[in-house]
């Protein structure tokens, strides 16, 4: 069995952790966000044969005033953004928050989740800013908390980038975003 | 062409020859000699250069070093500077990487000077806890003197009961699930590991940001989580109750162990740790539940050995004891045979651990081996010279006059200034003699005898005057012992018995004459030899009594030492008789005898 440290971040209030609540098995309550400042649970993914263990480190959003701490980026595999398509400004902070995790984490495999799908209608990111994050080098996928769409896509897809030696180029995973 | 025929120059030649030639030329020279002309210019670039190529130098490098190490340490001297600075260097470029590298080196080098400082603090604590007297302190201060192991060992020890419970090895930069001990305690082992890590990345930022300090224990209640850092991996245990001091330290050493024999699978880890189940015996062997009880069979060799500490503090109390007692012991007899008449101590040393004693002592004094034997002094341990001496000191004048004059019991001899005094009652064989004896002796100057009076003492006075009034008596011109003679000797012996009895406590020998008589009738020469018989028929008759024959002595005397009387038939009855004479006189003394 292979295990895998995967980062959960993003801008405060995206829905991080009501994004994986039904996908992973958690074991610490909701209050080490606001004490510790992360919460560990488990996502379980087969990829092929292979077992792979994704300890999914759900760290608490950047703040205006709080920078995600390096620490906890430290040694991640793998890194999911969490965006929330009805913020802008979630959606702009990923390129400087992506600088800050690979000068803590490295180059790692990393997706975009693109929050809040089932509230499209209210949506202020449009298709031109999806092709915009793919062109800045993101993968990306559009995700709903409500509904569960795209979460176990994001994971397997984490889950077999990070089996993937670095050098082999990964498939961007199908984007579904405004029309 | 010239025409003086001298022989063409090579330069006149190639000059000849034109340009074309000399390029021709070089073609052909190359050809035949290229390959040589150029091993020659090898040849003479290293003859020209003294440097060596780098290849060369690699080739040669590792020996060299081996020679010169061997030979002196002027490699070690010129290379140290650049080492020095090599290190500086490299622990200023990142310190991390320096500390990975020595970290199985520095953990037992910290945790050997850790523990020295320990000790010490531990034997503070002790001298700290010495002053508690609870009856729970004296009980434990008693198992601490029968253990050997310090007091506060002792208490600590009762004091704790702990148990490890989990053992979690865990990836440092990602806080991922090494390996984990027992199976099965914990469902999500690999959360917890993550969240511990999490939870050390925690604290470490809030409360020592600038700091690389790891978070080392925390707790809740009975339960304490202690966490080894390491480079690449910590090492966590879950304890129920207080852990020992010494269970970090374990921690460490196991996790030192991991850090070298795993350190491939470590540096190379990427969420596979198949590699690590083999670490779990060494996380198990940190598995330990430990009861009160359990504590002391762990002191089994030393409770083994401990009644060796009593045995050797009785042994070296004893010799510090019979040290000590034996110098008391021999000042004391010394100073008691310096006041001992006759014996002068000149000098006394301590060598090879027996005492010398060197002095003058009078053949009458006391011997002063018994007396120091008498006061304790094992005289195996002395060595006596005593050079003989005549003293004139009172007590020896007196013990010099005693051996030599022998003074029966009744007498007394005392000093007076330089004259021997004698006083009561002897024999006047003794007095005689005495008054011969005495002004010879050295340091006497005159005898007073005036005080002895002459005779027995007075347990033997009466018992001779008794024998001597007693007569055996025979009919005329008879030896024969009739009735009432033979009651006569009965009586007669009875009483001689009694009288070597008083003589022997007297120290006197005392001997009885048998003086047989007659009466004047007849020849002279038959009353001698009646008078005789009668003696002897006397005597006869006393040794079937029992009186030993050398104790008896006869004499005859006819009728020419007859005894008196009035009646003149009175006086033959009692001269035709025995009578007895008793001889006493003081026994001579040993030394007497001896010569």
């Amino acid at each position: 069995m292979i295990q895998k440290k995967v980062c959960m971040v993003g801008v405060f209030a995206t829905g991080k952790t009501s994004l994986v609540h039904r996908f992973v098995h958690s074991l610490f309550s909701a209050k080490y966000h606001s004490t510790v400042g992360v919460k560990i649970d488990r996502k379980q993914v087969q990829v092929g044969t292979e077992q792979v263990n994704l300890l999914l480190w759900d760290i608490e959003g950047r703040t205006p005033e709080q920078e995600i701490p390096e620490s906890y980026l430290k040694g991640a595999h793998a890194v999911l953004y969490v965006a929330d398509g009805t913020r802008r400004e979630t959606f702009e902070q990923l390129f400087s928050l992506r600088d800050h995790v690979r000068s803590a984490a490295g180059d790692v495999p990393s997706i975009v989740a693109l929050n809040k799908y089932d509230l499209k209608g209210q949506w202020v990111v449009s298709a031109d800013d999806g092709r915009k994050l793919i062109g800045g080098g993101f993968h990306m996928l559009t995700t709903s908390a409500k509904t569960g769409e795209g979460v176990e896509d994001a994971f397997r897809w984490l889950a077999t980038a990070t089996l993937t030696p670095p050098s082999t180029p990964t498939v961007q995973p199908q984007v579904r975003h405004g029309n | 062409m010239p025409d003086d025929g001298a022989p063409l120059t090579e330069s006149a030649g190639t000059r000849d020859l034109g340009e074309v030639g000399v390029r021709e030329l070089s073609e052909l020279r190359d050809l035949l000699f290229g390959a040589e002309r150029r091993q020659i210019d090898e040849l003479r670039r290293r003859l020209d250069t003294e440097e060596l190529t780098p290849d060369e130098l690699a080739e040669k490098l590792p020996q060299a070093i081996v020679q010169r190490a061997a030979r002196d340490r002027q490699l070690a001297l010129a290379l140290a500077p650049t080492v020095e600075s090599a290190i500086k260097e490299s622990v200023r470029r990142d310190p991390r990487e320096f500390a990975t590298a020595i970290f199985p080196v520095l953990g037992p080098a910290i945790r050997k000077a850790i523990a020295e400082t320990m000790s010490g603090l531990v034997n503070t604590i002790n001298r700290a806890i010495e002053h508690s007297l609870s009856p729970q302190g004296i009980r434990w201060r008693i198992e601490s003197w029968r253990t050997g192991v310090p007091f506060a060992q002792i208490v600590m020890r009762h004091a704790l009961v702990y148990r490890v419970e989990q053992v979690l090895l865990v990836h440092a930069d990602t806080g991922l699930l090494l390996a984990h001990v027992p199976d099965g305690a914990l469902g999500d082992a690999d959360l917890v590991s993550s969240m511990l890590t999490a939870i050390g990345d925690f604290v470490n930022d809030s409360f020592e940001p600038k700091k690389t300090g790891e978070l080392r224990a925390f707790a809740a209640g009975d339960l304490t989580v202690l966490v080894e850092a390491g480079p690449r991996a910590n090492l966590a245990a879950v304890v129920r109750g207080t852990p020992p001091d010494s269970l970090p330290a374990k921690l460490q050493a196991t996790l030192e162990n991991i850090h070298l024999r795993w350190c491939d699978p470590l540096t190379t880890f990427n969420g596979d740790a198949e590699a690590f189940t083999t670490t779990r015996p060494l996380l198990e062997d940190c598995i330990e539940t430990v009861l009160a009880t359990d504590r002391p069979a762990k002191a089994g060799v030393l409770r083994r050995f401990v009644w060796v500490i009593p045995v050797l503090l009785l042994l070296a109390g004893g010799i510090v004891w019979r040290t000590a007692h034996g110098n008391q012991q021999w000042s004391a007899a010394l100073a008691r045979l310096d006041t001992e008449p006759g014996i002068a101590v000149i000098r006394t040393e301590r060598s090879d651990g027996k005492w010398h004693i060197t002095g003058m002592r009078d053949p009458l004094a006391v011997n002063p081996s018994l007396l120091m034997a008498s006061r304790g002094v094992d005289t195996n341990d002395v060595v006596a010279h005593w050079e003989p001496y005549v003293s004139t000191e009172p007590a020896l004048l007196l013990a010099r006059a005693r051996h030599v004059l022998a003074p029966p019991a009744g007498v007394s001899l005392s000093m007076k200034a330089d004259t021997l005094v004698a006083t009561g009652r002897a024999p006047e064989l003794w007095i005689v003699r005495a008054d011969g004896l005495a002004p010879a002796l050295a340091g006497v100057g005159a005898v007073d005898l005036s005080h002895v009076t002459v005779g027995l003492p007075p347990t033997m006075e009466p018992l001779a005057a008794e024998i001597e009034n007693q007569r055996a008596l025979f009919a005329t011109g008879s030896d024969a012992l009739d009735q009432s003679t033979l009651t006569t000797l009965t009586t007669v012996a009875g009483k001689f018995r009694q009288l070597i009895t008083a003589a022997d406590a007297n120290r006197y020998d005392v001997r009885m004459q048998i003086v047989g008589r007659a009466d004047p009738t007849g020849t002279e020469t038959d009353n001698l030899a009646l008078s005789r018989r009668r003696a002897t028929a006397v005597r006869d008759r006393l040794l079937s009594l029992g009186v030993k024959a050398s104790r008896l002595t006869v004499a005859a005397t006819g009728s020419g030492d007859p005894i008196s009387a009035d009646a003149p038939a009175e006086r033959s009855r009692l001269n035709r008789s025995a009578s007895f004479t008793i001889r006493a006189q003081p026994s001579p003394t040993a030394a007497e005898r001896q010569r």
